[in-house]
């Protein structure tokens, strides 16, 4: 069952991944894109315009040239017979008929006559005669209905005042348009018929619809056109919309759009210009707020330093009577004088830290490369701190890197007085070279650091719990360590090791000059004092 | 420090009462004779009636700041000057060092180090030896403590003439500027490299004859500087 599941999650999974992939394809081809519609929507417009206009043209057109054609052709057809079929005897013969059709079609008539009549034996007699393309006209040609309707005699009422009228159909045969017409002769006589094709009449109108689908065609390339055009004319605001939009997030707050024209876009630039605006006043209300707390910072730090030089420069002095072995002190006075000194190296620290701390929030700080040994400058650290017991260095010498030497000893000053607080010694120090980084671990002996604790290490002040005792340090040390490595283009990981003990990680550029040549070009500072 | 020697002479020059007071109580305890003015004006002026061994000088000063007491002490006079700076590593040092001071110190500072550093400072204007060497027409007179370039006599404070020194002593040898920084400076490990070039730059501009393009006093690409003789 659960395989079934499974089965059924990865189906689902390879659908899903099948419709993001069509997604992306069709975003690709944008067949929403907004150029797109507007052509379409224009496109059916005008071929909805175009087609009717045409259709109605078509359809009016082809009415009055057949109905012309067939008028002009029945009414000498009429005449006709009227001349040549009425005079023929009742029952005429043959050749009495076929004459007359002849004389019916000469003269360049352009249609053939059929004459049918009965003989006087009451035999049916016919003749034909006409253009040369249209011989071989029987009655065959003639429709049924067409026969019946002539042949077919009318009372005789106030409205109708002869017994046999002319009638006509359009025909089609072997695709040619033919016009029949048949009448009567009244008083008995021959039935005569009439066919005319009407393939002049179908070319003029076949290129009448050729030029009507031309026109429409030419009228969709012209909305096409124009589509094009009105899509231009929208799309390119939007487009510089779109563009501004994207360097107003790229940070650019002071950019702003032409605004041009009363049209909704240029009803929508001005609100994002106004957008804009309140934007750019904004931010530069809160950095004009953060760089005053910041200031405020800075300066104080200095204004601390002030009195704290005086203070420190005296301090000696007491810890000189301290040191001294007459016990010139007051036995009463002494634990005060050993506060006052220790307090006063404590905020010295602190101080110190602050500043330090506010150089690096107004990117002030500034490298100072030497090229150095690794392995001397972790042992002078060491040592210079009196830790060398309680430290195992483990590291080569030979290693040079060019970094500031300073800011690598406040680094591990603070990796290190932090393992041996927090985890006690042995506290192993690790160096070693990964392709053109420095990779230096500080691992400690202690109980570790509380998962909850670890992504906060290296926060500002950041006490592990409420109840804990105030530590010695500042609670700035290694969050100063971690800029330190910032600023060398490196940084510092902290975790636990699964043999335990806490281990962190610095990491480092073996060569930090590029840094310094990118920092070229905003180096102004203001001095302070 | 021997009974014999002449106790050093400072001139503290600094404007805030506290730090002056308290700094020159500090320094008279570690055996100095201290001076002390409150401005540059009359730093200046105390100068030139009391002649002592070393100035320490504060930057931030109201009237002409500490920059420009350095420069116009370093017009006429080769003395040794300390600067007492607020700010460790930003452009107050390197400005204070191109006006020609020899070493600085971070406010705030321990009267045992400002004294470890004026103690080294005067330090290198002690005689040593007594041979001389001669590098194209640069001669350094080990024994007078003089040099001199084409015959003339080069005005070198005891900071550069102490550089000189320590190169000469090691011709064709590159020395790193943190083995430098404890030769001629006394500094612990974490000398500031910025002293050395800059200190470099004031004895090229002028021991070299043309000091853009060095000949005695080569630059060695990620290690430090070399005194070489031309060739």
């Amino acid at each position: 069952m659960t395989e079934g599941q499974q089965e059924q999650h990865a189906h689902r999974g390879r659908l899903s991944g099948w419709s993001a992939a069509r997604r992306a394809v069709s975003s690709g081809l944008r067949f929403t894109s907004l150029r797109l519609r507007l052509v379409v929507v224009f496109g059916l417009v005008a071929l909805t315009a175009a087609v009717s206009a045409s259709g109605i043209a078509y359809w009016l057109n082809r009415e009055a040239v057949l109905t012309r054609a067939q008028d002009a052709a029945l009414a000498d057809f009429e005449r006709e017979m009227q001349n040549h079929a009425s005079t023929l005897p009742v029952h005429p013969t043959e050749d009495q008929l076929a004459m007359a059709a002849r004389q019916m079609t000469d003269g360049g008539r352009l249609f053939s006559v059929l004459l049918i009549a009965e003989d006087a034996d009451g035999r049916p007699v016919q003749a034909s005669a006409g253009t040369s393309a249209l011989d071989g006209f029987t009655v065959q040609d003639v429709p049924a209905s067409l026969r019946k309707a002539v042949a077919k005699k009318q009372p005789i009422t106030s409205n109708n005042e002869h017994a046999y009228h002319l009638y006509w159909q359009r025909v089609i045969d072997e695709d040619q348009p033919y016009l029949v017409g048949g009448a009567k002769v009244i008083g008995g006589g021959p039935t005569g018929y009439m066919l005319k094709s009407l393939e002049p009449e179908a070319k003029d109108l076949n290129s009448l619809a050729w030029s009507l689908g031309i026109a429409t065609g030419l009228a969709l390339i012209g909305a096409a056109l124009l589509a094009q055009a009105a899509a231009t004319t929208v799309l390119k605001p939007v487009h510089r919309l779109g563009i501004a939009a994207r360097r107003l997030g790229e940070g650019k707050l002071d950019t702003r759009l032409r605004v041009s024209g009363t049209d909704e876009l240029a009803d929508l630039s001005r609100t994002f210009n106004r957008a804009a605006e309140s934007l750019e006043k904004k931010v530069d209300d809160m950095s004009a707020r953060e760089e005053a707390s910041r200031r405020f910072v800075a300066d104080m730090s200095h204004e601390l330093r002030t009195p704290l030089t005086a203070i420190t420069a005296v301090t000696e002095v007491l810890e000189d009577e301290l040191e001294a072995e007459t016990g010139s002190l007051d036995p009463m006075i002494e634990p005060a004088v050993r506060l006052v000194v220790s307090e006063t190296r404590r905020l010295n620290d602190l101080v110190e830290n602050l500043m330090e701390v506010t150089r690096f929030d107004a990117g002030t700080a500034r490298l100072v490369l030497d090229d150095v040994d690794i392995a001397d400058q972790i042992t002078a650290c060491i040592d210079a701190r009196a830790w060398l017991d309680a430290v195992e260095l483990d590291a080569e010498r030979g290693i040079m890197a060019r970094l500031d030497p300073r800011r690598l000893d406040v680094i591990l000053a603070n990796l290190i007085g932090n393992a041996l607080k927090h985890g006690g010694s042995p506290v192993r120090v690790v160096v070693r070279e990964e392709d053109s980084a420095l990779v230096i671990e500080v691992q400690d002996n202690g109980p570790g650091i509380p998962e909850e604790v670890l992504p906060h290490v290296f926060d500002r002040f950041y006490k592990a719990s409420a109840s804990r005792p105030r530590s010695e340090g500042s609670g700035l040390g290694l969050s100063i360590a971690l800029e330190n490595a910032h600023i060398h283009g490196g940084g510092i990981t902290a975790a636990n090791s699964p043999k335990g003990g806490a281990v962190f990680t610095l990491r480092l550029p073996r060569d930090a000059s590029p840094l310094i040549a990118e920092e070229q070009g905003n180096g102004t500072e203001e001095n302070g004092g | 420090m021997g009974q014999n020697e002449p106790v050093p002479s400072l001139l503290l020059i600094e404007d805030d009462d506290a730090i002056r007071t308290a700094l020159e109580l500090s320094l008279t305890r570690q055996g100095h004779r201290v001076a002390t003015a409150a401005s540059g004006e009359d730093g200046l002026k105390l100068l030139r009636e009391q002649r002592p061994d070393l100035i320490v000088l504060d930057v931030m000063l109201p009237g002409i700041d500490g920059f420009e007491v350095c420069r116009r002490i370093r017009r006429t006079d080769q003395l040794p000057i300390i600067l007492l700076t607020a700010r460790s590593d930003d452009i107050d040092v390197v400005v204070g060092l191109e006006s020609g001071a020899d070493d600085y110190v971070v406010k705030p500072v321990q009267g045992r180090v400002l004294d470890a550093r004026i103690r080294a400072v005067l330090r290198r204007g002690e005689r040593e030896s007594n041979d001389s060497a001669t590098f194209g027409n640069v001669v350094i007179d080990r024994a007078a403590m003089t040099v001199t370039k084409n015959g003339e006599d080069l005005q070198l404070t005891p900071t550069e003439l102490r550089l000189l020194l320590e190169l000469s002593r090691r011709p064709g040898q590159a020395l790193s500027r943190q083995q430098l920084l404890r030769l001629v400076w006394e500094h612990d490990y974490l000398g500031d490299s910025r002293l050395v070039d800059a200190c470099v730059q004031r004895l090229r501009a002028k021991v070299e004859d043309v000091p853009s393009s060095p000949t005695l006093i080569r630059t060695v690409r990620g290690v430090g500087y070399r005194l070489d003789a031309p060739q």
